[in-house]
């Protein structure tokens, strides 16, 4: 037997971090149909009715539904964004052996060693001096950079794998290099699509300070991610209203987790590390 | 696979690309040898402009005196860097990051590796493990930070369980409390980064050869062993790389737990430095100071990153 006597100690400890992991989230799954006497009473006794008192509380008090609106906002004109830029950026370098082309391609990977959170003040800034600042604009056209020496990367190693014969043979038939793009290469990466777009669709929904900073408190402008910690500052310590919000945050990236789990792993997993 | 060796991949194209470019038997419209690399600017002049000019701009803004937005500015040279290394506050930061890193960096890193080893032996139900560790990975900086304010604020669950377990003496306002806030903000850290970490070591042992393991088990070593003496050595640069990400995402990032959890307080017992480029930047408004400790913050990080790479240098 391969996991003998001798792994009891190895199954415990994992699998009591397991449940430090498991716990906060049934916790805040059960809270957000409780009431605070509830949840003081007994925190981990399973909700007695699935009321959605909670989640409407906070979807007022905090305009939640408006922030979650902006956010699905951002993230998604943000990743169109990152894809256009990075998609030609990507073939353009995988295909080109200039001396040029490699040195862009060690400025996107030297991108990795520049922290994003470090120019929060300067990038404040550039918002201000180009009239964007608490707009959501400003982050659409800003979220894409950050992500742009993670998203060429993966795609340039991508596209390395595309025979060049299919290239020869599109062209032949007359494809001009936009179609050679549209037709050849992008059908063939769409698996490095799918990673870029996914690590990003995480970046994006989930950041924070930079939203915070920029865009600002404006109900009207302020993503989901920022609108959430103020749901602690209006309802005091209602624990009900304050875990129904954070459920409601994690929903899409719930949903795509769970859809896409082996995909969305694989993204994980290959974009930190090039990082 | 990493960014600070060279990447393979750069000199690819050279070995692809030119056989079929030298057997070019009919003659092409035009050269194509350049023909895309035009493709390549908007993405880099996006990078440039939103990316590398703000992180330039924090070393001029270092040396500028600048007490506020709308106030005028002079030059400052090194003025700003007196401040700052006369500023006890600043000296309190260096001391709780360099607390945070020593802790929390080799604790993550350990935990995540035997974890990591542990779900690539496919023990049994390391599918739901792996489908959990992931889960930090997953969520938001402001919904883990409520998941801690759940557990730590003085009626939230720990309290809550020291109390039902006859402990009510051990109860404290966790987050409040000078004495335990910085640790808060650790545990924070090391709980979210363990799960994400050991699964990017599970990835990397899972490609590692079964015969390796199991040549050292017909030998007579235990998994123990196994672990440390076979497996480590030979994924030991990733293990180099990934330390690193921690170390920078533990570094800039405790800006982010802080300002949600504690706000640097009680006094400046839980301020780190990242947390102090912004209190100084958009609390206090003294933004020379703010940058110059963010150039600082900058050269710790580089520091720290060729630090890292020599430690875990391959070195056989």
């Amino acid at each position: 037997m391969k996991f003998g006597k001798r792994w009891i100690p190895a199954h415990l400890l994992v699998w009591s971090y397991a449940v430090l992991l498991l716990v906060p989230l049934y916790y805040f799954l059960a809270s957000a149909f409780k009431s605070n006497e509830e949840i003081f009473a007994h925190p981990f006794a399973l909700p007695d009715s699935f009321g959605l008192g909670n989640f409407s509380t906070a979807f007022s008090s905090a305009d939640l539904g408006l922030a979650v609106v902006n956010s699905a906002l951002v993230t998604s004109v943000a990743l169109v964004l990152t894809l256009a830029l990075a998609l030609p950026a990507a073939f353009a370098l995988a295909r080109s052996t200039g001396r040029l082309a490699s040195a862009v391609e060690k400025v996107f990977s030297l991108g990795f060693l520049i922290p994003t959170f470090a120019a929060l003040f300067p990038t404040f800034l550039l918002a201000a001096a180009t009239g964007l600042f608490h707009t959501r604009t400003f982050m659409v056209l800003f979220l894409p950079a950050t992500a742009m020496p993670l998203s060429v990367v993966i795609l340039i190693q991508f596209m390395r794998t595309v025979p060049r014969e299919m290239e020869e043979a599109a062209r032949m038939d007359g494809a001009s290099t936009y179609a050679v793009l549209r037709h050849v290469y992008a059908p063939m990466c769409l698996p490095g699509i799918a990673t870029v777009l996914l690590l990003n669709f995480l970046t994006f929904w989930n950041e924070y300070l930079y939203s915070l900073v920029i865009i600002g408190p404006d109900p009207a402008q302020r993503t989901v991610q920022v609108a959430l910690p103020t749901l602690k500052a209006i309802t005091g310590t209602d624990y009900g209203v304050l875990t129904a919000g954070t459920v409601l945050t994690l929903v899409p990236v719930w949903i795509v987790y769970t859809v896409l789990q082996r995909r969305m792993q694989q993204a994980l997993v290959s974009g930190a590390v090039k990082m | 696979m990493t960014t600070l060796t060279p990447t393979p991949g750069a000199a690819e194209p050279g070995l692809t690309g030119a056989p079929p470019r030298t057997a070019g038997r009919r003659p092409r419209p035009r050269p194509r040898k350049q023909g895309g690399t035009i493709l390549a600017v908007p993405a880099l002049v996006w990078y440039l402009v939103f990316m590398v000019g703000p992180m330039v701009a924090i070393f001029v803004i270092a040396a500028l005196r600048w007490p506020g937005m709308l106030q005028p500015v002079s030059f400052a040279g090194l003025g700003n860097l007196r401040a700052v290394l006369d500023d006890p506050v600043f000296w309190a930061a260096v001391r709780n990051t360099a607390v945070q890193l020593a802790v929390a960096l080799p604790l993550m890193i350990v935990c995540a590796y035997m974890v990591g080893y542990y779900v690539a032996q496919r023990p049994p139900g390391h599918r739901v493990i792996r489908y959990l560790l992931f889960v930090p990975g997953l969520i938001s900086t402001p919904a883990k930070a409520m998941v801690f304010y759940a557990a730590l604020s003085p009626d939230g669950l720990l309290n809550g369980a020291l109390e039902s377990a006859g402990l009510s003496s051990l109860t404290d306002a966790w987050l409040a409390s000078p004495s335990t806030a910085l640790a808060c903000l650790i545990a924070l850290d090391v709980w979210a980064g363990i799960g994400f970490t050991a699964v990017l070591f599970a990835a990397r042992l899972g490609s590692v050869p079964d015969e390796l393991g199991e040549a050292a088990q017909l030998d007579g070593a235990g998994h123990w062993r196994t672990m440390w003496r076979v497996h480590f050595p030979v994924i030991r640069d990733y293990v180099g790389v990934v330390t690193m990400l921690q170390f920078l995402w533990t570094l800039f990032g405790s800006a982010q737990h802080v300002l949600l959890l504690t706000q640097g307080g009680p006094g400046s017992s839980s301020t780190t430095l990242s947390f102090l480029v912004y209190q100084k930047a958009f609390i206090a408004a003294d933004l020379g100071y703010s940058q110059t400790v963010g150039v600082i913050l900058f050269l710790a990080g580089l520091a720290g990153l060729l630090t890292i790479r020599r430690l875990f240098r391959q070195n056989y």
